[in-house]
């Protein structure tokens, strides 16, 4: 049994891979791989939440497909213009390169802050499966005010699927990202089989000529459920914009960019922004408008694709709190030097399960995805200016590394003292971010630069 | 039959399958079919894009050179 046990563990510990040092060229990826693994990740489970959210939030068919073009267009640029440069120079991950800026003490707050955060969203995932279950199971999903978990059922179906995506993530990331291959190409087939149907019972007329009409009056008709917020145009573009936040402005793809060839394999993940968070968002506003406006991913694909819907919000939910489980446990393996992968998966796993029984992740999500990114974008802001703005400068870099600092006192100022200015600005939430990037960017600089003066 | 057919095989099938997932709405849609052939279409054409794609990316995989 314990030569047995010792096996299985050795065996998870080869999964580790060369996540602390840069990589070499010999592992460097091909653009394929790149719009294979951004079209995978960016069709989610979620995206059933947020599309039909956007049709709840009453906003308008015209700003709807205006907002969304212009907010992912933005996102695509800045991963291409901010995120994918960084990565390709340095090689390295957000973790590593921050550690040398922030020194060790910054790097570990982060690190647990960023694998908590991912925790949510990967848990939010699980939520949006268990939607699928419950129907087959007829257990309810919770209203849209739910914040506890509202049935023995739903923390059952929750903690079960969280422990077997746990389980798949622990036996092997690199198989379930093969697989995430073969299903991400379905599941958007399943997301345009599902709205093409549910057009047709919507009234939309084999000739398509009155699918404007429909989709002004019966889908996007501009009027807010109750309870919900009026969004219009630019609610829209700034949600498309920042709803990645974290990975592109945040940096935190330097993960996955450190094996790009060169920086403008950014552009690849236009493959994962147009069909995943235009179209797919576009799709999921036609399911659930389809069935009464509820708020319940598993019915609406049912509704419209049958049992293969079914199959589509389960698998769109695993495939990609995959990779957010992973990246999770990059985050964490800072923190826990000597763990093996498997280990640290499993923590975050039990993490992300417990948290999937609670309905508020999934019901508030586009809030959540708001604060989520704003609360990681100083630390981005503070590796741009670190970056490309203290060269410039003739300022020094990596002032911690080469003195020592576990704690970089002005970044341990600018992050939450950006998070709480940005709190303080009398604008809407999805917009705080943008001013909240500059503000990061300039105090760090003027910090660091008063810093040198003394 | 050898694996250089067997690839070919699998790729061409699995491609089939995904076209009838997209077919199989588009055909409900101009109501050419009923609902419920349009669902068990889907069905059946998910389940084999899985099967032959998974076929085709392992047969791939063992290809010498990979």
């Amino acid at each position: 049994m314990a030569e047995r046990l010792a096996k299985f563990t050795s065996a998870m510990d080869r999964l580790y891979e060369f996540d602390r040092e840069p990589v070499t060229p010999d592992k460097l990826q091909s653009g394929g791989k790149f719009a294979g693994l951004f079209a995978g990740e960016h069709v989610a489970a979620t995206e059933f939440v947020i599309g039909a959210f956007f049709v709840l939030h009453g906003v308008t068919a015209r700003d709807l497909l205006l907002g969304l073009f212009a907010g992912n267009l933005l996102a695509v640029l800045s991963w291409t213009l901010i995120c994918a440069p960084i990565g390709v120079r340095t090689r390295l991950t957000l973790y590593w390169y921050l550690r040398k800026i922030a020194g060790p003490g910054v790097t570990f707050i982060y690190n647990i802050a960023n694998a908590f955060l991912y925790c949510i969203l990967a848990g939010a995932m699980i939520s949006v499966s268990a939607t699928a279950v419950g129907l087959l199971l007829g257990i309810k999903v919770p209203a849209l005010n739910a914040v506890l978990p509202t049935s023995a059922g739903w923390v059952a179906i929750a903690f079960v699927l969280g422990a077997a995506f746990t389980a798949m993530a622990i036996l092997g990331f690199e198989k379930l990202s093969r697989f995430a291959q073969i299903a991400s190409p379905w599941i958007f087939f399943a997301f345009f089989a599902g709205a093409l149907a549910a057009l047709s019972k919507l009234g939309v007329g084999t000739d398509l000529s009155n699918l404007w009409q429909v989709a002004t009056s019966r889908i996007w008709n501009g009027v807010a459920e109750a309870g919900q917020e009026k969004f219009g145009f630019w609610h829209v573009l700034f949600f498309a914009w920042f709803c990645n936040l974290a990975m592109h402005v945040g940096l935190s793809d330097m993960a996955i960019f450190r094996y790009a060839r060169k920086w403008t394999y950014g552009l690849y993940t236009a493959f994962g922004m147009f069909p995943g968070h235009m179209l797919a968002w576009l799709c999921s506003g036609v399911m659930v408008a389809a069935v009464g406006r509820q708020m319940d991913p598993g019915l609406m694909a049912f509704e419209a694709v049958g049992a293969a819907g079914i199959g589509a919000v389960l698998l769109a939910g695993w495939t990609t709190a995959n990779p957010t489980l992973y990246r999770a446990g990059l985050a964490l393996q800072t923190v826990t030097p000597n763990w093996p992968r498997w280990k640290i998966t499993l923590l975050a796993g039990t993490a992300t399960t417990v948290l999937a029984c609670f309905p508020v992740f999934f019901l508030k999500l586009l809030d959540y995805v708001a604060i989520y990114g704003l609360v990681l974008m100083p630390i981005g802001a503070i590796v741009f200016a670190e970056h490309w703005v203290f060269p410039l400068l003739r300022m020094e870099q990596f002032k911690a590394e080469k003195k020592g600092w576990s704690f970089n006192w002005a970044v341990l100022a600018v992050w939450p003292g950006t998070i709480v200015a940005c709190f303080l600005l009398p604008i809407h939430l999805y917009f705080k971010w943008l001013p909240g990037w500059f503000i990061a960017l300039v105090s760090y600089t003027a910090l660091m630069a008063a810093r040198r003066t003394k | 039959m050898s694996d250089r057919v067997f690839r070919f095989v699998s790729r061409g099938l699995a491609l089939i399958s995904l076209g009838v997932c997209l077919a199989a709405p588009v055909l409900f849609f101009l109501g050419r079919i009923a609902e419920r052939t349009y669902k068990t279409g889907f069905l059946l054409a998910s389940i084999g894009w899985f099967l032959l794609a998974t076929a085709w990316a392992t047969a791939r995989k063992r290809r010498p050179g990979n």
